[in-house]
């Protein structure tokens, strides 16, 4: 008896820590790029977006590869890679961070939470600060991330032609991501 | 003179611009790259993996951008959030898998092995490969 007591305990406590941190994570999230600036325009979506989010120290990553945007027009796309991101030479772009307000999101109830988001943003092989907000969705225990920023093309190093013409010198990016 | 001008220097270069217009905007609107014509290299989900996990340099220059044919068994199949179908191909290492994004639906089930062909976008957790087809045998 004692002894089913004892186990029943060690494994109460194993579901205990397991349920205490949990990784939440995802290969086939959504980035869309959107850096239209005059009448053309110039978006893509990338469906092969990764991320990894630790529920108990609110750390954060996303990584996507550059070849995977998809655009309207083939053309576009190949200078994109090409001409301005320089794919080949650097294939994947990434953001590590935390969630800052972790205090204020409850995983275990279902709802819609603000989320301030802050950490390092690689992209064409340069890396620079970023400070972001965006929600997440708890519905049925799973956890959606939205958010929505925007980026100095120049920042990253990438000078093409068209830039602050055409093409507008902050791109907007939203990413949506459904955890499993 | 005027009438030659015209006709050998203002028609052919409204003929060029609008074979320009029409490459840049109609064209390249409606023709994606597409890899089920392109020979492609002949390649194992395994050996990919593998590959990447050697040296991911090397492996990029050998596959990144080209048309693969990668040969594997399915662990599963599933949707992404855009609707389309995926693939993911086992490897030799149980956290380790080949993803691949289906153009079209195809029945495919896991356990099954398959032939895929799309284009490798890179490597992840997992060695990417994007508008891909799946080859009948």
């Amino acid at each position: 008896m004692k002894s089913k007591i004892l186990s029943l305990l060690v494994l109460s406590g194993m579901i205990l820590s397991a349920h205490a941190q949990k990784i939440y994570a995802t290969r086939t999230g959504q980035v869309f790029f959107n850096a239209s600036g005059g009448m053309e325009k110039i978006a893509a979506v990338n469906n092969q977006v990764e991320s990894k989010m630790l529920d108990k120290t609110g750390q954060i990553v996303f990584s996507l590869l550059v070849k995977g945007f998809h655009f309207d027009n083939q053309l576009m796309e190949d200078h994109f890679n090409e001409n301005y991101m320089e794919s080949s030479k650097y294939p994947k772009a990434e953001f590590k961070g935390y969630l800052k307000n972790l205090n204020a999101i409850d995983i275990s109830k279902d709802g819609r939470y603000n989320i301030q988001v802050s950490g390092q943003m690689m992209i064409h092989g340069v890396t620079q600060k970023l400070e972001s907000e965006g929600i997440l969705i708890v519905a049925n225990g799973k956890i959606e991330i939205k958010g929505s920023f925007k980026i100095n093309i120049k920042d990253f190093g990438i000078n093409g032609l068209y830039i602050g013409d055409k093409i507008a010198k902050t791109a907007t990016v939203d990413l949506d991501c459904k955890y499993e | 003179m005027v009438k030659r001008i015209i006709l050998f220097g203002v028609f052919p270069a409204l003929i060029i611009a609008l074979g320009v217009w029409y490459y840049v905007f109609v064209y390249s609107k409606n023709h994606h790259r597409d890899v089920m014509n392109e020979k492609a290299i002949q390649v194992t989900s395994v050996q990919i993996v593998k590959g990447f996990q050697a040296s991911e340099n090397t492996a990029n220059s050998q596959y990144l951008n080209k048309a693969l044919e990668i040969t594997g068994q399915v662990a599963e199949v599933k949707k992404d959030q855009a609707g389309n179908t995926t693939v993911t191909l086992k490897s030799d290492d149980p956290f380790v898998f080949v993803l691949c994004t289906l153009k079209k639906q195809t029945a495919v089930n896991s356990g099954q092995t398959v032939k895929i062909k799309g284009i490798c976008t890179g490597f992840l957790s997992d060695v990417v490969i994007n508008d891909a087809y799946v080859v009948e045998e």
